[in-house]
């Protein structure tokens, strides 16, 4: 009985440390995930029958959103705010452009209501032409929309 | 059978616990990032700066305009106007119509049919109060008819 006892060897898997580093993983990849992919709100973007457009993709992109709020519009960059008045778009184009020195080569995406009149969103396209000018870089600047039903893309 | 075990001499004693954590962690971590969003399509907008050429004595050549003013009813003002050409098509059919015939290459007669080639300069020009909507309309009549430098003129310009 006694020699019994000593052939036998318990193998006792430590998952402690395994489960401590999956946890760490897990913050990180959260952590990453809110700073590199913003959230975008959610536009009624204008909807052309037949949108000859092309997909926007899953790359990396600035979206600059023009959103209608009580019967006007205010601009939003990674969820920063910004008014239409002139400290407002002051603001917009410097944002815009710290994003594009640190992204160059990322394209700029107009993400506008369509409920919107055309003077509330163009101020939107010279922010971003004067961001990119400020940054010094050339963007490609983006105009979203819905893919209709039954289009083709 | 516990007692076979431990006649046979190893026992793998392995805690299912955390890992169902995990697992649990990993599963929630991956609902609340995905992303259900819908069919978004783009259009490459070209920079108002396009007329700026390295070459000052190259010749600029004048967009094909077409102004897009505020709709009434189901009604929206369209004007097309270029060298040699000026319509006003009563819908955005008809204007990615007009747009098309305007295209060299286009046509059955791809040699001569068509004023404009397709890098030649198209300017959307809404008006002020023009919806967006009408805009990006006007914008992919002109993506479907084939051109490709296509920009947003200032309104009122």
């Amino acid at each position: 009985m006694k020699t019994a006892r000593a052939r036998i060897s318990v193998i006792d898997a430590d998952l402690t440390p395994l489960i401590d580093l999956a946890f760490l993983l897990i913050v990180f990849f959260v952590l990453v995930a809110r700073m590199s992919g913003e959230r975008l709100p959610a536009i009624p973007l204008p909807q052309p029958s037949d949108a000859a457009a092309a997909p926007a993709g899953a790359a990396r992109r600035l979206a600059v959103n023009v959103l209608e709020e009580h019967g006007s519009a205010v601009f939003t960059v990674g969820g920063e705010r910004f008014a239409t008045d002139a400290p407002g778009l002051e603001r917009l184009v410097s944002a815009i452009a710290q994003r594009l020195r640190t992204d160059p080569t990322s394209p700029v995406d107009i993400r506008a209501d369509r409920s919107l009149p055309y003077r509330a969103v163009e101020p939107a396209i010279h922010a971003i032409t004067a961001a990119s000018a400020q940054a010094g870089t050339r963007v490609t600047i983006r105009v979203c929309a819905l893919h209709a039903q039954g289009g083709t893309p | 059978m516990n007692a076979d075990r431990a006649i046979s001499g190893t026992r793998v004693r392995l805690a299912m616990t955390p890992m169902i954590d995990v697992v649990f962690l990993l599963l929630v971590f991956f609902v609340c990032t995905v992303r259900f969003e819908r069919n978004e399509v783009v259009y490459t907008l070209d920079l108002p700066q396009r007329g700026r050429t390295a070459d000052p004595l190259a010749l600029q050549e004048r967009p094909l305009v077409i102004r897009v003013g505020a709709r009434t009813g189901d009604r929206v003002p369209i004007d097309v106007q270029a060298d040699g050409l000026r319509e006003r098509p009563t819908s955005f059919e008809a204007l990615a119509a007009t747009l098309t015939r305007t295209r060299r290459g286009a046509g059955p007669d791809a040699a001569t049919a068509g004023l404009f080639v397709a890098d030649h300069p198209v300017l959307i020009a809404p008006a002020g109060d023009c919806g967006w909507q009408d805009a990006v309309d006007a914008f992919n009549a002109a993506v479907r008819a084939g051109f490709r430098n296509i920009g947003f003129a200032r309104s009122g310009a």
